[in-house]
Protein backbone atom coordinates (compact mmCIF):
# COMPACT_ATOMS: atom_id res chain seq x y z
CA UNK A 1 0.00 0.00 0.00
CA UNK A 2 3.30 2.26 0.53
CA UNK A 3 2.58 3.66 -2.89
CA UNK A 4 -0.95 4.04 -2.97
CA UNK A 5 -1.35 7.27 -2.30
CA UNK A 6 -2.51 6.81 0.40
CA UNK A 7 -1.28 9.98 0.23
CA UNK A 8 2.43 10.64 -0.83
CA UNK A 9 2.92 12.90 -3.37
CA UNK A 10 5.16 11.85 -5.80
CA UNK A 11 7.74 13.66 -7.63
CA UNK A 12 6.80 13.63 -10.97
CA UNK A 13 10.14 11.27 -12.24
CA UNK A 14 10.31 9.08 -9.48
CA UNK A 15 8.05 6.35 -10.32
CA UNK A 16 9.08 6.10 -13.39
CA UNK A 17 12.47 4.72 -13.18
CA UNK A 18 11.18 2.05 -11.70
CA UNK A 19 8.43 1.34 -13.58
CA UNK A 20 10.52 1.50 -16.98
CA UNK A 21 12.38 -1.72 -14.96
CA UNK A 22 9.66 -3.50 -13.63
CA UNK A 23 6.50 -2.82 -15.33
CA UNK A 24 4.54 -2.89 -18.83
CA UNK A 25 4.26 1.00 -19.25
CA UNK A 26 4.30 0.34 -23.03
CA UNK A 27 0.91 -0.70 -23.18
CA UNK A 28 -0.40 2.19 -21.11
CA UNK A 29 1.36 4.60 -23.36
CA UNK A 30 0.14 3.08 -26.35
CA UNK A 31 -3.78 3.40 -24.76
CA UNK A 32 -3.25 6.77 -23.72
CA UNK A 33 -1.88 7.98 -27.41
CA UNK A 34 -5.27 6.13 -28.70
CA UNK A 35 -7.54 7.90 -26.04
CA UNK A 36 -6.57 11.19 -27.31
CA UNK A 37 -6.89 10.44 -30.77
CA UNK A 38 -9.99 9.02 -30.56
CA UNK A 39 -11.00 11.68 -28.26
CA UNK A 40 -10.34 14.02 -30.42
CA UNK A 41 -12.45 11.67 -33.70
CA UNK A 42 -15.70 11.25 -31.40
CA UNK A 43 -15.68 15.21 -30.84
CA UNK A 44 -14.89 16.18 -34.25
CA UNK A 45 -18.19 13.64 -35.51
CA UNK A 46 -20.08 15.31 -32.58
CA UNK A 47 -19.79 18.57 -33.86
CA UNK A 48 -20.45 17.36 -37.68
CA UNK A 49 -23.78 15.63 -35.91
CA UNK A 50 -24.39 18.85 -34.20
CA UNK A 51 -24.30 20.71 -37.54
CA UNK A 52 -26.44 18.10 -39.12
CA UNK A 53 -29.47 18.79 -36.38
CA UNK A 54 -29.12 22.40 -36.87
CA UNK A 55 -28.78 22.36 -41.03
CA UNK A 56 -29.78 18.94 -42.87
CA UNK A 57 -27.39 20.33 -45.90
CA UNK A 58 -24.61 19.00 -43.95
CA UNK A 59 -25.58 14.98 -44.52
CA UNK A 60 -24.03 15.73 -47.89
CA UNK A 61 -26.80 13.71 -49.48
CA UNK A 62 -24.69 10.35 -49.65
CA UNK A 63 -25.60 7.27 -47.40
CA UNK A 64 -22.35 7.45 -45.60
CA UNK A 65 -22.65 10.59 -44.23
CA UNK A 66 -26.12 10.77 -43.08
CA UNK A 67 -27.12 11.02 -39.93
CA UNK A 68 -28.49 7.84 -38.75
CA UNK A 69 -24.82 5.97 -40.11
CA UNK A 70 -22.42 8.84 -38.24
CA UNK A 71 -25.01 9.14 -35.10
CA UNK A 72 -23.26 4.97 -33.94
CA UNK A 73 -19.88 6.30 -35.07
CA UNK A 74 -19.37 8.95 -33.04
CA UNK A 75 -21.15 7.52 -29.77
CA UNK A 76 -18.58 4.15 -30.01
CA UNK A 77 -15.98 6.46 -30.63
CA UNK A 78 -17.24 8.67 -27.47
CA UNK A 79 -17.66 5.26 -25.16
CA UNK A 80 -15.67 2.99 -26.44
CA UNK A 81 -12.63 4.29 -28.14
CA UNK A 82 -11.85 7.36 -26.35
CA UNK A 83 -13.25 6.08 -22.78
CA UNK A 84 -12.37 2.11 -23.54
CA UNK A 85 -9.02 3.63 -24.03
CA UNK A 86 -8.23 5.74 -21.30
CA UNK A 87 -9.95 3.19 -19.01
CA UNK A 88 -6.98 0.09 -20.64
CA UNK A 89 -4.83 2.74 -20.00
CA UNK A 90 -5.72 3.85 -16.43
CA UNK A 91 -6.68 -0.06 -15.30
CA UNK A 92 -3.15 -1.09 -16.55
CA UNK A 93 -1.30 1.17 -14.73
CA UNK A 94 -2.84 1.08 -11.52
CA UNK A 95 -3.29 -2.52 -11.68
CA UNK A 96 0.70 -2.84 -12.04
CA UNK A 97 1.81 -0.09 -9.20
CA UNK A 98 -1.20 -0.93 -6.61
CA UNK A 99 -0.08 -4.93 -6.85
CA UNK A 100 3.66 -4.14 -7.35
CA UNK A 101 3.50 -6.37 -9.99
CA UNK A 102 4.25 -6.27 -14.44
CA UNK A 103 1.25 -7.33 -16.27
CA UNK A 104 0.08 -10.87 -16.46
CA UNK A 105 0.21 -12.88 -19.71
CA UNK A 106 3.62 -10.74 -21.57
CA UNK A 107 4.31 -7.93 -24.29
CA UNK A 108 2.33 -10.38 -26.70
CA UNK A 109 -1.02 -10.31 -24.65
CA UNK A 110 -0.36 -6.52 -24.19
CA UNK A 111 0.09 -5.94 -27.50
CA UNK A 112 -2.75 -7.95 -28.36
CA UNK A 113 -5.09 -6.23 -26.57
CA UNK A 114 -4.40 -3.27 -27.46
CA UNK A 115 -4.29 -3.53 -31.44
CA UNK A 116 -7.10 -6.04 -31.32
CA UNK A 117 -9.35 -3.42 -29.40
CA UNK A 118 -8.06 -0.77 -32.16
CA UNK A 119 -8.62 -3.15 -35.16
CA UNK A 120 -12.24 -3.99 -33.16
CA UNK A 121 -13.11 -0.14 -32.80
CA UNK A 122 -11.58 0.66 -36.83
CA UNK A 123 -13.73 -2.54 -37.96
CA UNK A 124 -17.18 -1.59 -36.12
CA UNK A 125 -17.13 1.91 -37.23
CA UNK A 126 -16.86 1.04 -40.96
CA UNK A 127 -19.40 -1.95 -40.85
CA UNK A 128 -21.66 1.21 -39.43
CA UNK A 129 -20.62 3.54 -42.20
CA UNK A 130 -21.72 1.21 -45.06
CA UNK A 131 -24.71 1.10 -43.04
CA UNK A 132 -24.42 -2.83 -41.15
CA UNK A 133 -25.67 -3.09 -37.43
CA UNK A 134 -28.09 -4.67 -35.04
CA UNK A 135 -29.88 -1.67 -34.60
CA UNK A 136 -29.42 -2.07 -30.64
CA UNK A 137 -27.99 1.43 -28.95
CA UNK A 138 -24.32 0.98 -27.56
CA UNK A 139 -24.39 -2.92 -29.28
CA UNK A 140 -24.68 -2.14 -32.66
CA UNK A 141 -21.89 -3.98 -33.79
CA UNK A 142 -23.22 -7.31 -35.38
CA UNK A 143 -22.48 -10.93 -34.50
CA UNK A 144 -18.55 -11.62 -35.81
CA UNK A 145 -17.55 -8.22 -34.61
CA UNK A 146 -19.41 -9.32 -31.07
CA UNK A 147 -17.09 -12.61 -30.96
CA UNK A 148 -13.95 -10.76 -31.94
CA UNK A 149 -14.85 -7.98 -28.77
CA UNK A 150 -15.52 -11.03 -26.51
CA UNK A 151 -11.94 -12.48 -27.08
CA UNK A 152 -10.39 -9.00 -26.88
CA UNK A 153 -12.34 -8.62 -23.40
CA UNK A 154 -11.59 -11.95 -21.98
CA UNK A 155 -7.48 -11.61 -22.85
CA UNK A 156 -8.31 -8.37 -20.93
CA UNK A 157 -9.65 -9.70 -18.21
CA UNK A 158 -6.66 -12.45 -18.36
CA UNK A 159 -4.23 -9.35 -18.10
CA UNK A 160 -5.91 -7.70 -15.10
CA UNK A 161 -6.68 -10.60 -13.02
CA UNK A 162 -3.86 -12.40 -13.83
CA UNK A 163 -2.01 -9.19 -12.49
CA UNK A 164 -3.86 -9.41 -9.47
CA UNK A 165 -3.35 -12.61 -8.60
CA UNK A 166 0.82 -12.20 -9.22
CA UNK A 167 0.12 -8.80 -6.80
CA UNK A 168 2.91 -9.00 -3.74
CA UNK A 169 0.74 -6.31 -2.25
CA UNK A 170 -1.62 -8.48 0.12
CA UNK A 171 -4.30 -5.86 -0.12
CA UNK A 172 -6.39 -5.22 -3.45
CA UNK A 173 -7.11 -1.22 -3.61
CA UNK A 174 -10.29 -0.12 -3.66
CA UNK A 175 -9.56 1.28 -7.43
CA UNK A 176 -8.95 -2.32 -8.80
CA UNK A 177 -12.13 -3.55 -7.18
CA UNK A 178 -14.06 -1.18 -9.47
CA UNK A 179 -12.00 -2.20 -12.22
CA UNK A 180 -12.87 -5.98 -11.62
CA UNK A 181 -16.51 -5.04 -11.28
CA UNK A 182 -16.54 -3.16 -14.91
CA UNK A 183 -14.18 -6.08 -16.95
CA UNK A 184 -16.71 -8.96 -15.22
CA UNK A 185 -20.36 -7.37 -16.15
CA UNK A 186 -19.43 -5.38 -19.22
CA UNK A 187 -18.29 -9.11 -20.22
CA UNK A 188 -21.72 -10.44 -18.67
CA UNK A 189 -23.88 -7.96 -20.44
CA UNK A 190 -21.90 -8.44 -23.93
CA UNK A 191 -22.74 -11.71 -23.95
CA UNK A 192 -26.56 -11.64 -22.33
CA UNK A 193 -27.31 -8.61 -24.86
CA UNK A 194 -25.99 -10.16 -28.15
CA UNK A 195 -27.04 -13.70 -28.58
CA UNK A 196 -28.35 -13.69 -31.59
CA UNK A 197 -28.37 -16.49 -34.51
CA UNK A 198 -26.35 -15.18 -37.71
CA UNK A 199 -28.02 -15.42 -41.03
CA UNK A 200 -24.83 -17.24 -42.40
CA UNK A 201 -21.38 -17.60 -41.44
CA UNK A 202 -20.54 -15.61 -44.62
CA UNK A 203 -23.60 -12.56 -43.73
CA UNK A 204 -23.04 -9.75 -40.92
CA UNK A 205 -26.61 -10.30 -40.27
CA UNK A 206 -28.49 -11.39 -37.42
CA UNK A 207 -31.27 -12.26 -35.23
CA UNK A 208 -31.62 -11.54 -31.71
CA UNK A 209 -33.00 -14.08 -29.91
CA UNK A 210 -35.30 -11.92 -27.78
CA UNK A 211 -38.33 -10.23 -29.36
CA UNK A 212 -40.56 -7.73 -28.69
CA UNK A 213 -40.24 -6.55 -25.40
CA UNK A 214 -38.04 -8.65 -23.86
CA UNK A 215 -35.52 -7.38 -26.67
CA UNK A 216 -36.60 -4.15 -25.08
CA UNK A 217 -36.01 -5.06 -21.57
CA UNK A 218 -32.99 -7.12 -22.02
CA UNK A 219 -31.20 -4.06 -24.52
CA UNK A 220 -31.90 -1.56 -21.72
CA UNK A 221 -30.43 -3.99 -18.80
CA UNK A 222 -27.32 -4.34 -21.40
CA UNK A 223 -27.94 -0.30 -22.20
CA UNK A 224 -27.87 1.24 -18.69
CA UNK A 225 -25.58 -1.05 -17.05
CA UNK A 226 -23.35 0.01 -19.72
CA UNK A 227 -23.57 3.70 -18.49
CA UNK A 228 -22.94 1.89 -14.75
CA UNK A 229 -20.45 -0.22 -14.71
CA UNK A 230 -18.34 1.23 -18.27
CA UNK A 231 -18.85 4.85 -17.72
CA UNK A 232 -19.65 4.97 -14.46
CA UNK A 233 -18.05 2.16 -12.50
CA UNK A 234 -14.96 1.95 -14.32
CA UNK A 235 -14.13 5.90 -13.92
CA UNK A 236 -14.67 5.91 -10.21
CA UNK A 237 -11.74 3.39 -10.14
CA UNK A 238 -9.79 6.16 -12.31
CA UNK A 239 -11.13 8.71 -9.18
CA UNK A 240 -9.99 6.67 -6.39
CA UNK A 241 -6.25 6.18 -7.73
CA UNK A 242 -5.31 9.60 -9.44
CA UNK A 243 -6.93 12.30 -7.28
CA UNK A 244 -5.32 10.82 -3.44
CA UNK A 245 -2.36 11.25 -6.37
CA UNK A 246 -2.52 14.62 -7.38
CA UNK A 247 -3.96 15.74 -4.22
CA UNK A 248 -1.15 14.35 -2.24
CA UNK A 249 -3.73 13.35 0.15
CA UNK A 250 -5.10 9.53 1.47
CA UNK A 251 -9.24 9.02 0.00
CA UNK A 252 -10.87 10.78 2.46
CA UNK A 253 -12.50 7.46 3.77
CA UNK A 254 -11.43 4.00 2.58
CA UNK A 255 -14.38 2.62 4.25
CA UNK A 256 -16.71 4.67 1.88
CA UNK A 257 -15.26 3.86 -0.86
CA UNK A 258 -15.77 0.13 -0.27
CA UNK A 259 -19.93 0.88 0.99
CA UNK A 260 -19.94 2.93 -1.69
CA UNK A 261 -18.49 -0.29 -4.07
CA UNK A 262 -20.56 -2.80 -2.86
CA UNK A 263 -23.53 -0.26 -2.92
CA UNK A 264 -23.05 0.88 -6.40
CA UNK A 265 -22.65 -2.94 -7.99
CA UNK A 266 -25.42 -3.77 -6.29
CA UNK A 267 -27.70 -0.98 -7.19
CA UNK A 268 -27.09 -0.06 -10.42
CA UNK A 269 -27.89 -3.63 -12.31
CA UNK A 270 -31.69 -3.24 -11.64
CA UNK A 271 -31.93 0.00 -12.66
CA UNK A 272 -32.11 -0.11 -16.38
CA UNK A 273 -36.29 -0.49 -17.07
CA UNK A 274 -36.49 3.00 -16.29
CA UNK A 275 -35.63 3.74 -19.92
CA UNK A 276 -38.55 1.99 -20.86
CA UNK A 277 -41.40 4.07 -18.64
CA UNK A 278 -45.06 3.81 -20.38
CA UNK A 279 -44.24 0.99 -22.71
CA UNK A 280 -45.45 -2.73 -23.25
CA UNK A 281 -42.94 -3.59 -20.00
CA UNK A 282 -44.90 -4.93 -16.96
CA UNK A 283 -45.80 -1.57 -14.63
CA UNK A 284 -44.41 -3.37 -11.77
CA UNK A 285 -41.01 -3.79 -13.90
CA UNK A 286 -40.80 -0.15 -14.88
CA UNK A 287 -41.59 1.30 -11.02
CA UNK A 288 -38.81 -0.86 -9.84
CA UNK A 289 -36.36 0.66 -11.61
CA UNK A 290 -37.51 3.84 -10.42
CA UNK A 291 -37.04 2.93 -6.83
CA UNK A 292 -33.55 1.24 -7.83
CA UNK A 293 -32.39 4.27 -9.56
CA UNK A 294 -33.65 6.78 -6.53
CA UNK A 295 -32.29 4.50 -3.96
CA UNK A 296 -28.93 4.57 -6.33
CA UNK A 297 -28.33 8.48 -5.34
CA UNK A 298 -27.18 7.18 -1.86
CA UNK A 299 -24.11 5.44 -3.17
CA UNK A 300 -23.39 7.96 -6.00
CA UNK A 301 -23.39 10.71 -3.71
CA UNK A 302 -21.71 8.98 -0.84
CA UNK A 303 -18.68 8.50 -3.89
CA UNK A 304 -18.80 12.25 -4.74
CA UNK A 305 -18.67 13.04 -1.36
CA UNK A 306 -15.73 10.84 -0.75
CA UNK A 307 -13.57 12.21 -4.17
CA UNK A 308 -14.34 15.40 -3.25
CA UNK A 309 -13.41 15.33 1.00
CA UNK A 310 -10.19 13.70 -0.12
CA UNK A 311 -9.16 17.48 -1.10
CA UNK A 312 -9.61 18.23 3.06
CA UNK A 313 -6.40 20.18 3.16
CA UNK A 314 -5.30 20.34 -0.76
CA UNK A 315 -7.99 22.91 -2.12
CA UNK A 316 -5.61 25.28 -2.78
CA UNK A 317 -3.88 23.07 -5.29
CA UNK A 318 -7.08 23.67 -7.16
CA UNK A 319 -5.01 27.03 -8.03
CA UNK A 320 -1.80 25.21 -8.44
CA UNK A 321 -2.53 22.25 -10.77
CA UNK A 322 -5.19 22.19 -13.07
CA UNK A 323 -5.09 18.75 -14.38
CA UNK A 324 -6.73 18.27 -10.64
CA UNK A 325 -8.97 20.74 -11.53
CA UNK A 326 -10.59 18.91 -14.27
CA UNK A 327 -10.48 15.75 -11.72
CA UNK A 328 -12.81 17.62 -9.13
CA UNK A 329 -14.79 19.54 -11.63
CA UNK A 330 -15.39 16.06 -12.75
CA UNK A 331 -16.49 14.79 -9.50
CA UNK A 332 -18.86 17.67 -9.65
CA UNK A 333 -20.47 16.50 -12.71
CA UNK A 334 -20.22 13.24 -11.74
CA UNK A 335 -23.09 14.38 -8.41
CA UNK A 336 -24.65 16.60 -10.73
CA UNK A 337 -25.38 14.16 -13.38
CA UNK A 338 -26.50 11.33 -10.49
CA UNK A 339 -28.73 13.22 -9.62
CA UNK A 340 -30.60 14.25 -12.78
CA UNK A 341 -30.55 10.72 -13.54
CA UNK A 342 -32.70 9.33 -11.14
CA UNK A 343 -34.54 12.82 -10.80
CA UNK A 344 -35.44 11.78 -14.52
CA UNK A 345 -36.39 8.55 -13.91
CA UNK A 346 -39.30 9.40 -11.36
CA UNK A 347 -42.51 8.29 -13.80
CA UNK A 348 -43.83 11.88 -13.66
CA UNK A 349 -40.47 14.03 -14.51
CA UNK A 350 -39.45 10.91 -17.30
CA UNK A 351 -43.63 11.87 -18.75
CA UNK A 352 -42.22 15.28 -19.79
CA UNK A 353 -38.03 14.48 -19.99
CA UNK A 354 -38.51 11.11 -21.83
CA UNK A 355 -37.60 11.17 -25.80
CA UNK A 356 -36.56 14.91 -25.71
CA UNK A 357 -33.31 16.50 -25.97
CA UNK A 358 -33.17 16.52 -21.53
CA UNK A 359 -31.87 13.14 -21.74
CA UNK A 360 -29.56 14.21 -24.92
CA UNK A 361 -28.36 17.36 -22.27
CA UNK A 362 -28.12 14.53 -19.58
CA UNK A 363 -25.81 12.16 -21.48
CA UNK A 364 -23.25 14.90 -22.62
CA UNK A 365 -23.24 16.29 -18.79
CA UNK A 366 -22.33 12.70 -17.73
CA UNK A 367 -20.30 11.99 -20.54
CA UNK A 368 -18.36 15.17 -21.31
CA UNK A 369 -18.23 16.93 -17.67
CA UNK A 370 -17.25 13.23 -15.72
CA UNK A 371 -16.14 10.84 -18.02
CA UNK A 372 -14.35 13.08 -20.19
CA UNK A 373 -12.67 15.51 -17.40
CA UNK A 374 -11.75 12.65 -15.26
CA UNK A 375 -9.55 11.11 -18.20
CA UNK A 376 -8.58 14.45 -18.92
CA UNK A 377 -7.35 15.06 -15.54
CA UNK A 378 -5.88 11.37 -15.42
CA UNK A 379 -4.32 12.05 -18.92
CA UNK A 380 -2.76 15.00 -17.83
CA UNK A 381 -0.95 13.69 -14.33
CA UNK A 382 0.13 10.36 -17.13
CA UNK A 383 1.60 11.75 -19.73
CA UNK A 384 4.75 13.65 -17.79
CA UNK A 385 5.23 10.10 -15.67
CA UNK A 386 5.01 8.03 -18.58
CA UNK A 387 7.26 9.74 -20.65
CA UNK A 388 9.40 10.88 -18.04
CA UNK A 389 9.33 14.29 -18.29
CA UNK A 390 9.72 16.81 -15.28
CA UNK A 391 5.78 19.08 -15.80
CA UNK A 392 3.36 19.07 -18.40
CA UNK A 393 5.08 21.57 -21.06
CA UNK A 394 2.16 24.40 -20.05
CA UNK A 395 -0.03 24.75 -16.88
CA UNK A 396 -1.73 27.81 -19.28
CA UNK A 397 -2.61 25.55 -21.45
CA UNK A 398 -3.98 23.52 -19.51
CA UNK A 399 -5.96 26.66 -17.58
CA UNK A 400 -7.23 27.13 -20.93
CA UNK A 401 -8.28 23.94 -21.60
CA UNK A 402 -10.48 23.85 -18.80
CA UNK A 403 -12.59 27.07 -19.40
CA UNK A 404 -12.91 26.69 -22.86
CA UNK A 405 -14.42 23.08 -22.10
CA UNK A 406 -16.41 24.03 -19.49
CA UNK A 407 -17.49 26.81 -21.26
CA UNK A 408 -18.82 24.26 -24.03
CA UNK A 409 -20.15 21.72 -21.53
CA UNK A 410 -22.56 24.79 -20.27
CA UNK A 411 -23.37 26.10 -23.44
CA UNK A 412 -24.37 22.06 -24.36
CA UNK A 413 -26.10 21.24 -21.37
CA UNK A 414 -28.05 24.12 -21.16
CA UNK A 415 -29.04 24.13 -24.35
CA UNK A 416 -30.47 21.15 -24.34
CA UNK A 417 -32.29 21.48 -20.84
CA UNK A 418 -34.28 24.28 -22.84
CA UNK A 419 -35.23 22.66 -25.79
CA UNK A 420 -35.69 19.03 -23.79
CA UNK A 421 -38.69 20.95 -21.62
CA UNK A 422 -39.72 23.16 -24.76
CA UNK A 423 -40.24 19.93 -26.91
CA UNK A 424 -42.04 17.76 -23.84
CA UNK A 425 -43.93 21.07 -23.28
CA UNK A 426 -45.44 21.33 -27.05
CA UNK A 427 -45.72 17.65 -27.37
CA UNK A 428 -48.61 17.71 -24.62
CA UNK A 429 -49.68 20.97 -25.11
CA UNK A 430 -53.50 20.85 -26.33
CA UNK A 431 -56.07 23.17 -27.25
CA UNK A 432 -59.43 23.95 -25.29
CA UNK A 433 -61.10 21.56 -27.94
CA UNK A 434 -58.48 18.79 -27.19
CA UNK A 435 -56.44 18.81 -30.15
CA UNK A 436 -52.77 18.81 -30.13
CA UNK A 437 -51.58 22.83 -30.05
CA UNK A 438 -48.82 21.78 -32.31
CA UNK A 439 -47.58 19.56 -34.82
CA UNK A 440 -44.58 17.60 -34.33
CA UNK A 441 -42.72 19.55 -37.30
CA UNK A 442 -43.21 22.91 -35.41
CA UNK A 443 -41.34 20.90 -32.39
CA UNK A 444 -38.86 20.67 -34.84
CA UNK A 445 -38.35 24.26 -35.68
CA UNK A 446 -38.65 25.11 -32.18
CA UNK A 447 -35.44 23.90 -31.55
CA UNK A 448 -33.10 25.36 -34.32
CA UNK A 449 -31.44 28.05 -32.43
CA UNK A 450 -30.83 25.72 -29.13
CA UNK A 451 -29.08 23.64 -31.92
CA UNK A 452 -27.17 26.26 -32.88
CA UNK A 453 -25.95 26.59 -29.40
CA UNK A 454 -25.55 22.59 -29.01
CA UNK A 455 -23.37 22.91 -32.12
CA UNK A 456 -21.04 26.44 -30.67
CA UNK A 457 -20.68 23.94 -27.15
CA UNK A 458 -20.07 21.16 -28.77
CA UNK A 459 -16.82 23.29 -31.34
CA UNK A 460 -15.48 25.05 -27.64
CA UNK A 461 -15.25 21.02 -26.15
CA UNK A 462 -13.12 20.08 -29.30
CA UNK A 463 -10.83 23.31 -29.21
CA UNK A 464 -10.49 22.13 -25.63
CA UNK A 465 -9.35 18.68 -26.89
CA UNK A 466 -6.96 20.09 -29.49
CA UNK A 467 -5.26 22.44 -27.16
CA UNK A 468 -4.59 19.21 -24.96
CA UNK A 469 -3.37 17.38 -27.91
CA UNK A 470 -0.82 20.25 -28.51
CA UNK A 471 -0.05 20.38 -24.37
CA UNK A 472 0.83 16.64 -24.63
CA UNK A 473 3.34 16.16 -27.64
CA UNK A 474 4.86 19.29 -26.57
CA UNK A 475 5.29 17.61 -22.68
CA UNK A 476 6.97 15.00 -24.70
CA UNK A 477 9.29 16.60 -27.21
CA UNK A 478 9.71 20.33 -25.76
CA UNK A 479 13.77 20.35 -24.45
CA UNK A 480 11.74 21.94 -21.19
CA UNK A 481 9.85 19.40 -19.85
CA UNK A 482 13.01 17.31 -19.68
CA UNK A 483 14.30 15.86 -16.65
CA UNK A 484 17.46 17.65 -15.31
CA UNK A 485 20.15 15.29 -14.23
CA UNK A 486 20.53 15.63 -10.48
CA UNK A 487 24.20 16.73 -10.55
CA UNK A 488 23.27 19.22 -12.53
CA UNK A 489 19.88 20.48 -10.66
CA UNK A 490 22.38 20.49 -7.41
CA UNK A 491 24.85 22.47 -9.30
CA UNK A 492 22.22 24.76 -9.91
CA UNK A 493 20.58 25.13 -6.80
CA UNK A 494 24.44 25.92 -5.39
CA UNK B 1 4.42 -15.80 -17.29
CA UNK B 2 7.60 -16.31 -19.65
CA UNK B 3 7.59 -13.71 -22.93
CA UNK B 4 8.22 -16.77 -24.79
CA UNK B 5 5.24 -18.88 -24.08
CA UNK B 6 3.56 -15.67 -24.37
CA UNK B 7 4.52 -15.03 -27.53
CA UNK B 8 3.38 -18.43 -28.44
CA UNK B 9 0.23 -18.74 -26.86
CA UNK B 10 -1.03 -15.42 -29.17
CA UNK B 11 0.67 -16.06 -31.81
CA UNK B 12 -1.12 -18.87 -32.50
CA UNK B 13 -4.35 -17.74 -31.07
CA UNK B 14 -3.75 -14.71 -33.97
CA UNK B 15 -3.11 -16.88 -36.94
CA UNK B 16 -6.24 -19.06 -36.16
CA UNK B 17 -8.05 -15.87 -36.02
CA UNK B 18 -6.17 -14.98 -39.51
CA UNK B 19 -7.24 -18.05 -40.97
CA UNK B 20 -10.87 -17.77 -40.01
CA UNK B 21 -10.79 -14.51 -41.45
CA UNK B 22 -9.86 -16.03 -44.93
CA UNK B 23 -12.62 -18.37 -44.91
CA UNK B 24 -14.96 -15.47 -44.04
CA UNK B 25 -13.55 -13.31 -46.87
CA UNK B 26 -13.72 -16.25 -48.98
CA UNK B 27 -17.44 -17.32 -48.63
CA UNK B 28 -18.16 -12.98 -47.58
CA UNK B 29 -22.20 -12.60 -48.92
CA UNK B 30 -22.10 -8.76 -48.11
CA UNK B 31 -19.38 -6.44 -48.31
CA UNK B 32 -19.15 -5.80 -44.37
CA UNK B 33 -18.05 -9.51 -44.07
CA UNK B 34 -15.32 -9.39 -46.91
CA UNK B 35 -13.87 -6.14 -45.48
CA UNK B 36 -13.64 -7.79 -42.18
CA UNK B 37 -12.64 -11.08 -43.12
CA UNK B 38 -9.55 -9.81 -45.43
CA UNK B 39 -8.73 -7.30 -42.48
CA UNK B 40 -8.92 -9.91 -40.17
CA UNK B 41 -6.34 -11.70 -41.84
CA UNK B 42 -4.28 -8.98 -42.66
CA UNK B 43 -4.17 -7.92 -38.97
CA UNK B 44 -3.21 -11.54 -38.44
CA UNK B 45 -0.22 -11.84 -40.63
CA UNK B 46 0.83 -8.47 -39.83
CA UNK B 47 0.52 -9.11 -35.45
CA UNK B 48 2.41 -12.13 -35.84
CA UNK B 49 5.38 -10.38 -37.99
CA UNK B 50 5.65 -8.24 -34.87
CA UNK B 51 5.80 -10.39 -32.82
CA UNK B 52 8.75 -12.39 -34.74
CA UNK B 53 10.41 -9.21 -35.09
CA UNK B 54 10.52 -8.59 -31.20
CA UNK B 55 11.83 -12.23 -30.67
CA UNK B 56 14.75 -11.17 -32.50
CA UNK B 57 15.01 -8.26 -31.22
CA UNK B 58 15.32 -9.61 -27.68
CA UNK B 59 17.83 -11.75 -29.29
CA UNK B 60 19.66 -9.22 -30.66
CA UNK B 61 19.57 -7.08 -27.12
CA UNK B 62 20.96 -9.85 -25.10
CA UNK B 63 23.73 -10.47 -27.74
CA UNK B 64 24.79 -7.45 -27.23
CA UNK B 65 24.94 -7.53 -23.51
CA UNK B 66 27.07 -10.43 -23.59
CA UNK B 67 24.48 -12.78 -22.41
CA UNK B 68 23.89 -16.18 -23.49
CA UNK B 69 21.53 -16.25 -26.30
Amino acid sequence: MSDLAIGAAFPVARPVARAAEAYNMDVVKKFTIAAMFWAVVALLLGVVLALQLAWPVFNLGLEWTAFGRLRPVHTSAAIFAFGGSALFATSFYIVQRTCHARLFGGEALANFIFWGYQFFIVMAALSYVMGFSQGQEYAEPEWHLDIFLTIIWVSYGVAFIGTIFLRKEPHIYVANWFFLAFIITVAVLHLGNNVALPASFFEAKSYSVYSGVQNAMIQWWYGHNAVGFFLTAAFLGMMYYFIPKQAGRPVYSYRLSVVHFWSLIFMYIWAGPHHLHYTALPDWAQTLGMVFSIILWMPSWGGMINGLMTLSGAWDKLRTDPGLRFSVTAVGFYGMSTFEGPMMSIKVVNGLAHYTDWVVGHVHSGALGWVAFISFGAIYYLVPVLWNRSRLYSAKLVAWHYWVATLGIVLYITSMWVAGIMQGLMWRAYDKFGFLQYSFAESVNAMHPYYVIRMMGGVLFLAGALMMVFNLIMTVRSASTAVQPARETAAAGA
Amino acid sequence: MHEQTSDLVVGLLVLILGLVGLVMASGALDHAMYVFGLSLAGFAVVFDMGLVKRYFDRQDAARQEGGHV
